[in-house]
């Protein structure tokens, strides 16, 4: 039930569409994000030129990635940091797990990462024997609960404070309450308690600097901070993507996420991590690896178009704006990324056989192109995936019905007498019933304009 | 040492790369416009009003003072507790000396192990962003990473020449060292947390309080 499968998006937003707690919790959520990012927006007076830079830096990471990762990977190394390539999913698991079971470790904290989430480490680390403890609030509440994030920034955000308090109640033993700052507070308490036993602690990546061979993560919780200060060894988990060619180029990325994402002038914390610590008596973990993760980005890069896919800084601001994603919430999509840019990534990730539907959850209104920091046209890309999907999924009788229509169209004759078998047909024959429940079909006139113009 | 699949990873990076050029030339080239970034030099009492306005939005507490009897007058007004993490850097603990707080127990950089037991952290930091409200913490040039994140009360001793104007000054700051530190940490205002019901909830996981004390005279 928690776990939806992408196969079945049109079942999945039917069921969602008929929960009116979820509906009233998204619009909520959706409008304030929403309005937020738009004051922040104007709030600068050069946001267009910033999309602008933003995008003519992503196109250029992508056009030479090969380069810049392996300056990326060249610098880290140079400053300590242990680089990992995994091709795949699988590979970036068992690299993970091997590290943290060569160290011993037994309790792996973890801050939110969607990169992870793709991946699934958490079953993977659990599977080796270890204790996970995803330590984001909203990242918190979810694996408590057992389910999925819904909104790449906002993961509990299908759950009422009711539903946690219980949540709580159940799993931690904490005395009922919907009291949020009581409910943040226990939750304070008892990560505190995990964070110090941690043996590793496991962050994504929002940039990585190519010059400097930097990662830089964003947050507001500083469950991130403490995820990469405490334990001894911190991995951090990055798509392959993620790369910027210079330190300066952060001047742009950072005006753009924050403000995109929450609304924020800046979130809270940035930690800019390079390599390892100099002296073994400075603070901080001993040892850093990096895993640059492909699982399938490489192959975007094969055409412009799908390539922009991978220009997203996930600051979920399309997710907000769209008018699907708003009625019927991330876990319809039934897959890690929903929204707008999940309905393109994931069928180009998964494979789009196990995703079909994806690139039609959404009207093309091109709201998600408006507000997307980087400028990915959306709305192109879901054509582009449709244009890919048509010709394996078209029916026969859907064929058959287009060939006709064209022998119709080509020949007056037979497009005059049309007119009036449809004339006739209409009245007695009741035609696209799903079309005509819910509103009139007009009835065909009685002259066509062919009719009415000879008879000026 | 997995370098088959790091030479597979860049192998099929450069073969869709070069796949894809036939369909690059379709494409309309985008224009790369540089921003100019607008460097009116602003007085001190200007930027430091201006790092208090932003800090405050942000729920952060802000002081501004003069000279070190200001720092700890507001050092003593600030402090509750008597569990005191600071940094190693000297300067912290000269000026904790000239308040008259009890101290029950003074830290001097704890480790990750001791850290948690402490009321309040003090630090100084490299740096300040006025337009922002945002601290920068260098950790080769001071130990406060943990004293800064850990106790439930952070308070940062900034001095007025060191706040700089925009996000893209410090960064271009921080770039001018031959090596960028280990370990450079951005704060503007307490940790917070709007996961419960877009609730904002103040101290999640990071301090529950910050304060600056700008000192203006220095």
């Amino acid at each position: 039930m928690n776990h939806l499968s992408s196969e079945t998006f049109d079942e999945n937003a039917k069921a969602a569409l008929a929960d009116t707690h979820l509906r009233g919790a998204l619009k909520n959520a959706t409008s304030l994000f929403g309005e937020r990012r738009k004051a922040a927006a104007a709030s600068l007076p050069n946001w267009e030129d910033l999309r602008s830079e933003a995008r003519a830096i992503k196109d250029d990471v992508l056009s030479h990635l090969d380069r810049y990762l392996e300056e990326f990977a060249g610098n880290a190394e140079s400053r300590g940091a242990k680089i990992h390539w995994a091709r795949d999913a699988a590979e970036a698991n068992s690299i993970i797990c091997g590290l943290a079971a060569e160290r011993k470790a037994r309790i792996v904290v973890k801050s939110k990462s969607m990169t992870t989430e793709e991946t699934h480490l958490n079953a993977a680390l659990e599977a080796a024997g270890m204790q996970v403890v995803e330590t984001d609030l909203g990242e918190y509440i979810i694996q408590l609960a057992d389910e999925p994030p819904s909104h790449i920034i906002a993961p509990a955000i299908h759950k009422t404070r009711g539903q946690i308090g219980e949540l709580f109640n159940a799993e931690l033993g904490m005395p009922l309450t919907d009291d949020v700052a009581r409910l943040t507070s226990t939750a304070r308490a008892t990560l505190r308690d995990r964070f110090a036993a941690a043996d590793a602690g496991i962050s994504g990546v929002n940039f990585a600097i190519a010059e400097t061979g930097t990662i830089v993560i964003v947050e507001n919780e500083g469950n991130i901070r403490l995820t990469t200060s405490l334990p001894r060894i911190h991995i951090a988990v990055m798509g392959i993507e993620k790369v910027l060619p210079r330190f300066a180029d952060l001047d742009v990325f950072l005006k753009l996420l924050p403000r995109s994402g929450t609304g924020q002038r800046l979130t809270t914390y940035q930690s800019y991590i390079t390599g390892t610590k100099r002296q073994s008596t400075d603070e901080g973990p001993e040892e850093l690896h990096i895993v640059l993760l492909d699982n399938g980005r490489s192959r975007m890069l094969a055409h412009p178009v799908t390539r922009q896919s991978l220009a997203c800084i996930r600051c979920g601001a399309c997710l907000n704006a769209c008018p699907v994603y708003q009625q019927v919430g991330g876990h319809a999509y039934g897959s890690v990324y929903p929204g707008p840019i999940g309905a393109v990534i994931t069928p180009q990730l998964m494979g789009i056989e196990k995703s079909a539907q994806l690139p039609y959850a959404s009207s093309l209104c091109g709201a998600c192109r408006e507000v997307c920091p980087v400028k990915i046209d959306i709305p192109r890309l879901l054509l582009h995936l449709r244009a890919e999907i048509a010709p394996r999924k078209g029916k026969l009788s859907e064929r058959l019905a287009f060939k006709m229509w064209a022998q119709v169209m080509m020949r007056p004759s037979l497009y005059k007498m049309s007119s009036v078998v449809g004339r006739v047909m209409q009245r007695f024959v009741p035609l696209a019933k799903a079309w005509t429940n819910g509103r009139d079909l007009r009835p065909i006139e009685s002259k066509s304009f062919h009719e009415l113009w000879s008879d000026e | 040492m997995n370098n088959t699949a790091r030479e597979d990873i860049l192998g099929s990076i450069r073969s869709h790369l070069a796949a894809s050029v036939p369909y690059d030339k379709q494409e309309v080239s985008r224009g790369f416009p540089r921003i100019n970034a607008d460097q009116n030099p602003s007085s001190s009492v200007e930027i430091c009003g201006q790092f208090k306005e932003s800090l405050e939005a942000v729920d952060g507490h802000c002081v501004i003072v003069q000279g070190d009897e200001g720092i700890a007058r507001a050092l003593t007004q600030i402090v509750r507790g008597q569990y005191i993490a600071i940094s190693d850097n000297p300067e912290v603990e000269r000026l904790l000396h000239l308040t008259d707080l009890e101290i029950e127990e003074l830290g001097i950089a704890p480790n990750a192990h001791e850290i948690f037991r402490f009321d309040v952290g003090i630090s100084t930091a490299q740096a300040a962003i006025a337009e922002t409200g945002t601290l920068v913490l260098d950790s080769t040039r001071e130990r406060h990473r943990l004293v800064s994140l850990v106790p439930p009360v952070h308070i940062a001793i900034v001095r007025a020449s060191q706040i700089y104007r925009t996000l893209g000054e410090v960064l271009t700051l921080i770039r001018k060292d031959k090596e960028v530190s280990p370990a450079i940490t951005f704060i503007t205002g307490p940790s917070r947390t709007a996961d419960i019901e877009l609730t904002l909830a103040i101290g999640v996981h990071g301090p529950q309080e910050l304060y600056v004390i700008v000192d203006e005279v220095n």
